[in-house]
């Protein structure tokens, strides 16, 4: 009768054990699941950071690389080869032959603002060219917009003689999706 | 008596060998957080592009040439001459700086760039002209150009 009561007690007593150790387990799994939950958030946040980071940068690569391609480059017509320059009266030739280069670029929208000196905001056509202070190469429907500093240079005559005119302006590339 | 000091010693040493581990992992996570990421110097390009964008700006100050760039007018303003207008190369390149940073990068709390530092220097420590507006923030992006004559331009953008 002794020996039974002993070995019931003795039985409860794994019980007990096995479940101290049962709740122990679980609740480091809920720990560590906790904590792991944590990080995972923390570094998806950094990734989407990233992400974004690289995804404008990128952006911005394109609209310098466009600023320096033959169709809007300053190349040797200025003096020095400089880079982010844009001559304007090739812009205005590309204007007005845009149909040819579609899809060309990639991008939704194409445009130049002069931003200093200061001017009245005139859309440039080939009646208003050169005192105008907005090309808009192409013009579709936008989601996203990036710009760079270019500068915006042309011949210009005045006294008899011809000198380069150079004014600062943003070139403004804009997407769509 | 001995063998139930000897379970309670058992339990410590299981519980003492949980929260080393525990503090272990918590280390090497902690580590790999802080792990900073790399330093990025490809941020710059709006500035450097600004920068380039400004320099070949044409000002209204003639010398006997031709109109004076923004390059040629600090070489001029450096070594202190005059536009064929009588003005001081120095004042115009003030003035016309003035204007383009003003225009260009424009400050504010609710606006993206908090403000900047702009300084002309030589390599003699003297400064030609300097502007700073609005706060300086613990984030920028920055361009340094250096000439022939020992002339320097840094510009810092503040976010």
């Amino acid at each position: 009768m002794q020996t039974l009561v002993g070995e019931k007690m003795k039985n409860k007593k794994a019980q007990l054990k096995i479940q101290q150790m049962a709740f122990m387990l679980m609740a480091i799994t809920l720990f560590f699941a906790l904590v792991g939950m944590f990080f995972l958030t923390l570094q998806v946040s950094r990734i989407r950071e990233s992400a974004s980071s690289l995804e404008e940068k990128n952006a911005l690569l394109l609209v310098t690389k466009l600023a320096n391609s033959p169709e809007f480059s300053c190349g040797n017509s200025f003096g020095t080869m400089g880079t982010s320059c844009v001559d304007s009266d090739k812009v205005m030739a590309l204007k007005n032959n845009i149909g040819k280069y579609k899809n060309f670029w990639g991008a939704s929208s194409i445009e130049i603002r002069k931003i200093y000196p200061l001017s009245q905001s005139v859309e440039c056509t080939s009646s208003s060219y050169p005192n105008c202070n907005l090309i808009k190469i192409t013009d579709e429907e936008i989601t996203s917009e990036y710009s760079n500093f270019v500068s915006l240079c042309r011949k210009e005559f005045s006294d008899g003689e011809t000198y380069d005119k150079c004014e600062l302006a943003r070139l403004m590339v804009g997407y769509n999706g | 008596m001995v063998k139930r000091s000897k379970k309670g010693q058992e339990e410590m040493v299981g519980f003492a060998m949980i929260i080393i581990v525990v503090a272990i992992i918590m280390l090497v996570f902690l580590g790999f957080s802080l792990r900073k990421p790399q330093a990025e110097n490809v941020e710059s390009y709006e500035v450097e592009s600004f920068l380039q964008a400004t320099l070949q700006y044409t000002t209204d100050c003639e010398n006997n040439i031709q109109k004076l760039s923004v390059q040629r007018l600090i070489s001029s303003c450096y070594k202190k001459e005059q536009c064929l207008d009588g003005r001081k190369t120095c004042d115009v390149l003030k003035t016309e700086m003035e204007g383009i940073l003003n225009e260009s990068w424009k400050t504010g709390e609710e606006r993206p760039v908090k403000g900047y530092d702009f300084k002309i220097g030589t390599d003699k420590n003297e400064t030609l002209i300097s502007f700073s507006q609005g706060e300086i923030t613990s984030s920028s992006k920055g361009a340094v150009q250096d000439f022939s004559g020992g002339i320097e331009i840094t510009f810092k953008a503040y976010y």
